[in-house]
């Protein structure tokens, strides 16, 4: 009897199913102590790090992950590795995610030119325009306004955009992981403006970035007075490089693409920019043949995150009471409630909102279930916001968006789990155009 | 400007307030108060919520009253000198503003194109390389393409997103050009050069200026340049253009069915049962779909398979085993003599006693966590000194 199994026959919820099929069962994973089987030698040996030192404290003077977690990283694909991996994204291991905060070495990185790596020392925001009093500010100056820490996801718009036409990624990783999530330390926008008097002419904003693309997107004045953050704190600790270090502009609940990294300029205007970034890219075509600009927030969704098809049921036993977890988010909201079907959402029950629940925040979900080997199950996740707004099915979407509008997919996501528990992602749609709902 | 903005915080929190007198509470989460309209009751410009400061909090979060009510005007910095600003300012709208004097032909463009654009972009635009292509063929055409979708067939044809079908402004092309490319020298080119390289895109796509082809010949500059119309200009939504382009956006946004999102009525219970298209089917991903992950995924947690590392038996030997063999405790260094009584047993005995240790006091591999080959290259060193 190998390590594992006799760590899972020990279990408690084991014991329960075997005491309810048959006397035999109980006989044989009893909860009295006996000598009927094989110990386990992780019990019974001496284990190595239990009899020599462990490491100094002066190790690791900044901390590492156990050498045993080196499977939990960023991933990313030839399919988008545009620009020898300079123009491309590395997604966050989802199916490995705890909680509603992503570790600063696994939020998902994405960038238009490469990594760029700043020098504090040289670090100049400059916000100009229609303003009546322009400012140049160094960092140390920046970080001497008062400051805000705000937990919040940000979601690059093309999460989930390879599969307007049916699924293609197997795993949570890549299907959904062009997101992750921080408490983000800044300033308010707003704050900094208020002695800068921002002209009422001004209706929009230019954020650029200092990085080998200057990447730039158009923000409207309204999100400015908002909630926009200017940021240089990440989870406690300054930004990571591959998050805009040593500043980024973080508009909560909005594109990715538009929480500009490595800030180097704010700029007031009349007119919109037209950055290529707002027109050749981050557009959604619809079958209309217009395409949405200015596509702002990521709109209410979610999905199961465990069991994922990286992380499947295989090794349940019939009767495991389990728990089906999950994250939903909205850009436009709060959540408000999470839904979850077992039939490819044709039929819902009501799931239930665990920890935290925040403003344009991750939310954890949760429905207990106990596991019936060999059923088939279609696993569909469908989550709501205080906007109003609720996950559309696949159907829904398309009808008015097509198949090739890259960005903003939201519908609702299915796994399928099979008769021997692994996890594939399916699509539950209709295959041939959908009439206008 | 303060006091506008303290007027619309004051002001959205008693939306605030109605809306939650009004709606009551909303599903499980409740008790933060948001508004889906700003202060002068317009809609909200992405069509959410936002979440004014209500009894010292946005929504569940407490803020300092001292910055959050009476903002107080900090200003940290310093004013930028006219130089700096132009030094940075080197954006480029529609309008021209931004946009520099210069000139170039589509011959000269052609010329750069092949010597700094083509290894990435391919032969005339073409593509490649993971990069984008720049051209598919005539521009005017290939716009009508865009109301192509692929609801069934895949190889069927998608629409064409070039710069000449789909980009709605020119200048977006030569500002991208100007601080981007080519990507791994950007900033680099010339305003002559980035014109030249507009006018052999804009050849390319088979376009033209004023009816004129942007031929090999064609002398593109400023003005010219800005007489582009684009063939897809129109093809937008919604407007964001004029001084009515923010109430344009809040309309669009307001309107679910504009961008593909479903809404429920406040208080309604969302569909439970029966909420697919009875067509809907279970749809798989073809073949392995796209699975050519870096690094190949994995959930295990063993140890990572251990590098190759070169191991210095000399200051292995000076870390390691020379507390020992160089204070007399066993064979010294490259004493040959010392070493003979073991040599005798054959080098297998020797190596063995090393690895795993001997009861005469010799600690496995010496206590070290080499592999077995690599202590044995240690071991040489001992008995040979080099």
């Amino acid at each position: 009897m190998d390590n594992k199994k006799s760590n899972q026959e020990i279990d408690r919820r084991d014991f329960f199913k075997k005491a309810a099929a048959s006397v035999t069962a109980i006989a044989g994973t009893s909860l009295i102590s006996s000598n009927a089987r094989a110990d386990d030698p992780a019990i019974m040996k001496h284990v190595p790090w239990g009899q020599t030192w462990g490491d100094p404290v002066t190790k690791n003077r900044y901390g590492v992950p156990s050498k045993y977690e080196h499977n939990v990283l960023r991933r990313n694909t030839k399919l988008l590795a545009s620009g020898n991996f300079r123009a491309s994204i590395a997604v966050t291991p989802l199916q490995e995610s705890m909680g509603i905060i992503t570790p600063n070495g696994l939020f998902f990185s994405r960038s238009h030119g490469g990594t760029a790596h700043i020098d504090p020392a040289e670090y100049r925001l400059m916000i100009h325009g229609l303003i009546e009093k322009p400012i140049v500010l160094t960092l140390e100056e920046l970080k001497r306004y008062p400051s805000v820490s705000r937990i919040h996801f940000i979601e690059c718009p093309a999460n989930g955009g390879q599969e307007w036409r049916g699924p293609q990624f197997n795993s949570l990783q890549f299907a959904k992981g062009f997101m992750a999530s921080a408490q983000w330390t800044g300033t308010y926008l707003k704050t900094i403006l208020a002695d800068l008097g921002v002209k009422k002419e001004a209706l929009w904003m230019l954020a650029e970035g200092s990085d080998s693309s200057e990447m730039g997107r158009t923000i409207p004045i309204d999100k400015v007075w908002d909630d926009a953050m200017i940021v240089w704190g990440q989870n406690g600790e300054a930004l990571r490089p591959e998050q805009g270090y040593p500043v980024r502009i973080v508009l909560p609940g909005w594109e990715g693409n538009l929480c500009v990294k490595w800030l180097k300029r704010l700029e007031f205007a009349a007119a919109p920019w037209y950055a290529k970034e707002e027109t050749a890219k981050y557009t959604d075509l619809k079958p209309t043949g217009k395409a949405i600009q200015h596509f702002y927030a990521n709109e209410v969704n979610s999905t199961v995150t465990s069991p994922s098809p990286e992380i499947d049921w295989t090794s349940l036993k019939d009767g495991d009471i389990v728990e089906i977890q999950g994250l939903a988010w909205s850009g436009m909201g709060t959540i408000t409630g999470v839904d979850l079907s077992f039939d490819g959402g044709r039929n819902y029950v009501k799931a239930y909102l665990k920890g935290l629940v925040l403003p344009k925040s991750w939310t954890r979900w949760a429905y207990m279930y106990t596991y019936k080997k060999g059923k088939e199950l279609l696993l569909t996740s469908r989550a709501t916001d205080d906007a109003g707004y609720i996950q559309p099915t696949i159907d829904q979407e398309v009808s008015v968006m097509g198949v090739e509008a890259v960005y903003h997919r939201n519908a609702v996501e299915t796994w399928e789990v099979t008769k021997t528990g692994k996890v594939n992602h399916v699509e539950i749609r209709t295959m041939k155009k959908v009439k206008d709902a | 400007m303060l006091k506008f903005n303290r007027k619309l915080i004051l002001s959205m929190s008693t939306a605030a307030a109605l809306a939650l007198l009004t709606a009551g509470c909303m599903g499980a989460s409740t008790s933060i108060t948001h508004a889906t309209t700003e202060a002068n009751g317009k809609a909200t410009i992405d069509g959410g919520s936002t979440y004014p400061v209500v009894n010292d909090k946005t929504g569940p979060y407490y803020v300092d009253p001292q910055v959050a009510a009476d903002a107080p005007k900090i200003n940290n910095g310093r004013v930028p000198t006219a130089n700096e600003i132009a030094a940075w300012n080197t954006d480029i709208m529609p309008d021209g503003t931004g946009l520099p004097e210069g000139s170039g032909t589509a011959d000269e463009g052609s010329d750069i194109y092949d010597a700094k654009c083509v290894a990435c972009h391919g032969d005339f635009g073409s593509g490649g390389g993971g990069y984008p292509s720049l051209s598919k063929g005539n521009a005017y055409d290939l716009q009508k393409t865009l109301t192509n979708n692929r609801w069934k067939d895949p190889e069927a044809d998608g629409p064409v997103r070039e710069f000449g079908s789909y980009w709605p402004k020119a200048t977006t092309l030569f500002w991208y050009i100007k601080d981007a490319m080519p990507h791994p020298f950007t900033k680099s080119l010339s305003d002559d050069q980035v014109y030249a390289l507009v006018a052999y895109i804009l050849n390319v796509n088979e376009m033209k200026i004023d009816g004129i082809d942007v031929d090999d010949d064609y002398v593109l500059n400023r003005e010219k340049l800005l007489k582009i119309k684009m063939p897809n200009r129109n093809g937008f939504e919604p407007n964001i253009d004029g001084p009515q382009a923010l109430d344009d956006v809040r309309a669009f946004y307001a309107d679910a069915a504009n961008f593909g999102a479903q809404k429920i009525k406040k208080g309604a219970t969302p569909c439970m049962k029966n909420c697919q298209a009875p067509t809907a089917i279970v749809v798989h991903i073809k073949g392995a779909g796209i699975s050519n992950f870096l690094p190949p995924m994995s959930d295990a947690r063993n140890l990572p398979a251990e590098k190759k590392v070169a191991v210095n038996p000399a200051s292995v030997y000076k870390n390691t085993c020379e507390m020992c063999h160089g204070n007399g405790v066993g064979p010294a260094l490259g004493n040959k003599a010392e070493w003979a009584p073991y040599l005798a047993h054959g080098m297998k005995k020797v190596y063995a006693n090393a690895i795993h240790g001997t009861d005469g006091g010799m600690p496995a591999k010496g206590g070290s966590s080499l592999s077995d080959a690599d202590f044995k290259t240690v071991v040489d060193y001992l008995i040979n000194g080099k």
